[in-house]
This record gives structure tokens, C-alpha cells and sequence, in this order.
């Protein structure tokens, strides 16, 4: 490393914010409202789900590595979303249970969830990519038993708090999103816990010939991942005013979008909780952005596959200057 | 002993699932669902064996779908539209497979983009053309296609169902070129070691690229035969693939004594699947309770089978 390094690495470098910053300014040329306060809370609002998601598959990566294939990656949050989400609502609406115990009903599938990953990746020796998959199919499985593969609405109080309440003046989930992105990189990047997280996903023997529980970190960040799945299952069934058949899909497409994004705007390249968090609040943005310039919805998909693509390729090509 | 349990384990949980399956149902062990078994696996294995190659280079394929929908679309638009002839037709079906390959051999070798995410992002850009071009997911139907393009699903030859017979073509033609020709070792030697491939003079780039064609035009295939079954092109049909494609490669790649996917275990691996799907059918469960089974089921057997090779 120089001090002063070449240009066109500098160049390379920059592409993906200078990507951002042009789209935005020419969403917001075109469209009177999308520089406004109330747009940015909308975009916040739907990204919720999607970052607290994002903040847990950071974890795992954080610990596993970043080689998405060997490496770490936990494809099955979303569907333990989803699956929480189901529980609670079936718990709410049609069982009458309390809030709080449909709640903990839901956080032990979850821990289920996080426990066959851990067991499967850790003592099983399954790539994460692969048992995640797995897990996640099953899981989704499970959910259509539970649900009968019909929407679940929920009229519950706490729920329509997180949906409509305010805390001075800004979203319940806002706040809460706030809180929870927090926590975790606190845990990840600030703690001695979370120093020994990125030493194993650096080099796993390295950590092991330290002294660093290496198995036993991996296991928990698959626990942690599922934790931030059942964290997401409130905000996906507030969004939605209750469950619904096949959200997981696209939370997972988006929350790999996010967080792999999210690593481009990190000055080393790597997965971190921060970037997750900018990574999905961009991609809302930019979704809200271009329905509000009327671009047709379908081309979104092309535009964001686009996107993820120049923005990998850039973070490649700055690898191999 | 256990060497040879360790070794031939997922043969035993298959032998148990058929048996347990016969008795549940005996139509199960019947001749005629044997045959269905392997026809309705055809689609799957063509994809499966494109992802093998994948795998074995040392990538993954997220795309498969994509390559799928692509080839299907293409060769009923070409019937359709521009009313070529269904050998022509067919052809540019495949043309528009290898279309999705390039996109996916320049971003992995062009632009260093690994292939899990140049995969996935050839996904989102393959799933959301097909919406634009059928404005949002409507099916482009074809009632009236040529005889000998609907024959590729309900034709046969002596006998013997078309699609099986194409699934079979395949299958033995990658045999030859993944594990029986020096192209194949060079393959796997991509997969196994990179660095070392291209320190032997491999030509690791070339390979790379031949190999996502080869695979989306293989996938492609399997779309041709999706789309004269049916009689249409239903966008993103291939999606619902990916993930059985995945498994039977892994189960494949678990029975192989060093772990490589290989040929004969993703046909395994396939076959497996099917017997599941339609054994679990044949039980007469609730349709979402089938779902969560299967499901179930996956996760186990893949947990044995990974498992047991670190026995051995």
C-alpha cells in the first residue's frame, strides 16, 4: 500500500458512490417530491425489514468469510422471517394467544432455525451456502403447513404500534431499526467478541492457532442470524398488516443485494453492518425513487441486477490494481 | 464395515424411501410410475448435469432458470411470431441459452465478478426482462406449435419417451466430456485448484468461458422441452428448478469418494428427488404438508449424505 495511490485506482474506486450520487440527483431533478422529508421517511419505513435482515447475514460473513460459496452466508433468514411471522399471526388471530407469547413461540423457531444451521455447518461440515438453502426450503415448507398458504391478517395493538406509532415525532420502527443496527455493530465492531467474529472469517486457522473458539463463534453468528430474523418477522408482519404467502423471495433477493452492496462503500472492500444498512436504505431509495419518476416497475429488477453487477465488478477491479 | 457403509450410505436411504414407499402405495413400484418417475425427472437432470459443470469448474450457477426461460421463450417466439420451422426453431432456443452464458462468462471472466453474485445478478436482470417483454408475467401460449416441436415432450422413440430419450443424450454426453475425456480432467482441475490449473498451462479463462455456455445452452434444452409440454412460455418457470438442481449436484458430489459433483451422483441425486416428490404425491398428503415434508426431507438426506463422507 502507498500512500498516494494510482489514479485509476482512485478512479475505480469512487465509481460506486458516484453511480449513487448521479442516480439520485437525476431522480430528484425529475420528480418534485422525492427530496423530501416524507419520502425519505417512506423510504426508511420500507427498508426496515430488509436492513434488520441485512445486519444479520453481516454477521455470518463477518464470521465465515466473505467467499460466497465457501465462505459465510445464511440464506434462511428470510424464510425464518417469514415463518415468525406466520407463528405470530396464526397465534394472534386465530388462537387469541398474547402478544408476548406468540412473540416467544416464534423466537424458539427461530433458535430451531439457527440451531440446524449451526449443527449443519459447524458438526456437519456443509458448505453455509448449501445448509442454509436447504434449511431455507424446509422452512418455507413449514410455513405453508402452518399458514395453509393464505394471507393471515393481524389487527393486534402492538403490531399497528410498530406500523403507525411515533416516538417523538419519528417511526416507531425507524427508531427501532435504529436501535437494533446499533447493537449489532456494536457487537461486531466494537467488542472483544466481535474482534474474535473477524478474525475467524479472516483466516479460520489463523484464529484456531490463536486460541480463538472458532466453531463455537460460527455457531452463534448462525443463532444471531436467526435472532435477526425473528427481529425482521415484526417489522414484515407490521408492514404487511399481517403474513403473507411468498415474502420471503423477495426479502432474500434484497437482502443479498444490500448487503453485498454494502461492502463495495467500505474503504476494504469487506461485508460490514454499516454497509448493510446503507446498502438496503439505498436500494429502497432507488426502488421509491424510480416509481417516482413513473419508470415501469418490471424494469426495476434489470436496474438494481445492473447495478449490484458494476458495482462487484468495481470493487474486483479495484482488488486487482 | 463402516467404509462401506460410509461409502454406499445414501444408496441404503434411497433403497429405504422406495421401500417404504411400496408398501405405503403399491402403484408406487408399478412399471408405468417408474417410468413417470424418470420422465418427470428429465427436465431436472438436463439442468442438473449444466450445474455439475459449473460446480465442478469451481463456480455455481444461479442462472439456470434464466438460461431456461430464455431458450423456451426464444423458440416459441420463433414458432410463433416469425413461424420457423421447429429444428430452426430449436436452434435458436439453444442461441438464446448461450446468450445468458456469455452475459455470465464475461462478467466471471471479463470482469473478475465472482460467479455466485455475476449469477445472481444475470438472474435479476434475465427475471426482469421477461416481465417487461410479457409486461408483467403473462404466459405467451402456442396452441397450434408443430407436431414435431410438441413431440419433444409427448413424442417418443421406439417406445421410449422423447424426453428421456433427450435427458439420456445428454447425460451420456456429458459423461464422456466431464469424466471420461481429458477436457473433463482439465475441468476439475479448474474446480480443484485454480491457481494450480493455470501454473499447468491450462488454458483456465477459455475453459471457463465454454463452460457457462455449455451450461445455460444445455438449460436451454430443458426449456424447449418445458415449453412444448405445457404449450407455452410462462415467465420465470425455470426458477422452481434451481434449487433441486443445486441439491442433486451436492447429493451427487457427496457419493463421490473425494466429494467431486460428478456425472452418475447428480443422475442420482436426481433420481432421488423425483421418487420423493412422487412418492409423497402418491401418499395423497395435503399439498402444503407435501411441501414441508419435502423439505424435510432435503434437509436430512443432504445432512447425511455430507456427513457421512467425513466418516470415511
Amino acid at each position: 500500500m502507498t500512500l498516494t495511490q494510482p489514479l485509476t485506482r482512485r478512479v475505480i474506486d469512487s465509481i460506486p458512490i458516484a453511480v449513487f450520487v448521479a442516480l439520485f440527483l437525476y431522480i430528484g431533478l425529475n420528480s418534485a417530491n422525492f427530496l423530501t422529508l416524507a419520502t425519505w421517511e417512506l423510504i426508511l419505513k420500507q427498508a426496515v425489514p430488509v436492513v434488520v435482515v441485512a445486519v444479520g447475514l453481516a454477521t455470518v460473513i463477518v464470521a465465515g468469510g466473505d467467499d460466497v460459496v465457501s465462505g459465510g452466508i445464511d440464506l434462511s433468514i428470510p424464510a425464518t422471517a417469514t415463518v415468525c411471522a406466520a407463528i405470530i399471526a396464526d397465534q394472534l388471530t386465530n388462537h387469541d394467544t398474547a402478544v408476548a407469547v406468540a412473540l416467544i413461540l416464534a423466537l424458539g423457531a427461530a433458535a430451531v432455525v439457527g440451531a440446524v444451521n449451526a449443527t449443519l455447518v459447524v458438526r456437519v461440515g456443509m458448505t453455509p451456502l448449501l445448509a442454509t438453502l436447504a434449511t431455507s426450503v424446509a422452512v418455507v415448507g413449514v410455513t405453508k403447513v402452518i399458514t395453509e398458504s393464505r394471507r393471515i391478517g393481524v389487527s393486534d395493538a402492538t403490531i399497528l404500534f410498530v406500523r403507525d406509532g411515533r416516538i417523538v415525532g419519528v417511526p416507531v420502527s425507524i427508531v427501532m431499526m435504529a436501535l437494533i443496527a446499533l447493537a449489532f455493530w456494536h457487537l461486531v465492531h466494537r467488542t472483544k467478541w466481535g474482534m474474535h467474529l473477524q478474525a475467524t472469517g479472516g483466516s479460520r486457522d489463523a484464529a484456531e492457532i490463536s486460541g480463538i473458539a472458532t466453531r463455537r463463534l460460527v455457531a452463534l453468528s448462525f443463532m444471531l442470524a436467526a435472532f435477526a430474523g425473528w427481529l425482521a418477522s415484526v417489522f414484515v408482519l407490521a408492514r404487511g398488516s399481517g403474513s403473507s404467502p411468498g415474502t420471503e423471495e423477495t426479502l432474500l433477493l434484497e437482502m443479498v443485494l444490500a448487503t453485498f452492496l454494502g461492502a463495495a462503500f467500505s474503504p476494504r472492500r469487506v461485508v460490514t453492518v454499516w454497509g448493510a444498512v446503507l446498502g438496503a436504505v439505498l436500494v429502497s431509495a432507488l426502488t421509491v425513487g424510480f416509481i417516482s419518476i413513473g419508470i415501469n416497475v418490471f424494469w426495476t429488477g434489470c436496474i438494481k441486477g445492473a447495478l449490484i453487477l458494476l458495482v462487484v465488478a468495481s470493487a474486483a477491479a479495484g482488488r486487482s490494481q | 464395515m463402516t467404509s462401506v457403509l460410509a461409502r454406499h450410505g445414501f444408496l441404503i436411504i434411497i433403497a429405504g424411501f422406495f421401500a417404504f414407499f411400496s408398501i405405503y402405495n403399491p402403484v408406487f413400484m408399478t412399471f408405468g410410475n417408474q417410468l413417470n418417475i424418470v420422465e418427470g425427472s428429465s427436465i431436472l437432470l438436463i439442468l442438473a448435469l449444466g450445474m455439475t459443470l459449473v460446480v465442478a469448474m469451481g463456480g455455481i450457477d444461479l442462472s439456470v432458470g434464466i438460461a431456461f426461460d430464455i431458450g423456451a421463450a426464444f423458440a416459441v417466439v420463433a414458432l410463433k411470431e416469425y413461424g420457423f420451422a421447429w429444428p430452426m426453431a430449436c436452434l435458436v432456443g439453444v442461441v438464446g441459452g448461450v446468450l445468458v452464458g456469455l452475459l455470465n462468462a464475461f462478467l466471471v471472466v471479463g470482469l473478475k465478478v465472482s460467479p455466485f453474485m455475476a449469477t445472481l445478478g444475470t438472474f435479476f436482470i434475465g427475471s426482469s426482462i421477461q416481465r417487461v417483454f410479457t409486461n408483467g408475467g403473462g404466459p405467451i401460449s402456442y396452441r397450434q406449435m408443430p407436431q414435431g416441436y410438441r413431440d419433444l415432450a409427448v413424442g417418443d422413440v421406439f417406445g421410449i419417451p422423447t424426453e428421456i430419450v433427450i435427458a439420456a443424450v445428454v447425460l451420456i454426453v456429458y459423461f464422456i466430456f466431464l469424466e471420461r475425456s481429458i477436457w473433463g480432467k482439465r475441468i476439475h482441475a479448474i474446480g480443484l485448484q485454480r491457481s494450480a490449473a493455470n501454473v499447468a498451462g491450462i488454458r483456465v479463462q477459455r475453459y471457463m468461458v465454454v463452460a457457462f455456455l455449455v451450461a445455460s445452452a444445455t438449460c436451454a434444452i430443458g426449456g424447449l422441452i418445458g415449453s412444448a409440454n405445457i404449450r407455452m412460455f410462462t415467465p420465470l418457470a425455470g426458477f422452481s428448478y434451481l434449487l433441486d438442481a443445486i441439491a442433486a449436484v451436492f447429493i451427487g458430489a457427496s457419493m463421490h469418494a473425494k466429494g467431486r459433483p460428478n456425472v452418475i451422483g447428480t443422475l442420482v441425486g436426481v433420481l432421488f428427488l423425483g421418487m420423493i416428490a412422487n412418492g409423497l404425491n402418491l401418499m395423497g398428503l395435503n399439498f402444503n404438508l407435501k411441501d414441508a415434508l419435502s423439505g424435510l426431507i432435503l434437509v436430512g438426506a443432504l445432512a447425511f449424505a455430507v456427513g457421512q463422507r467425513r466418516l470415511r
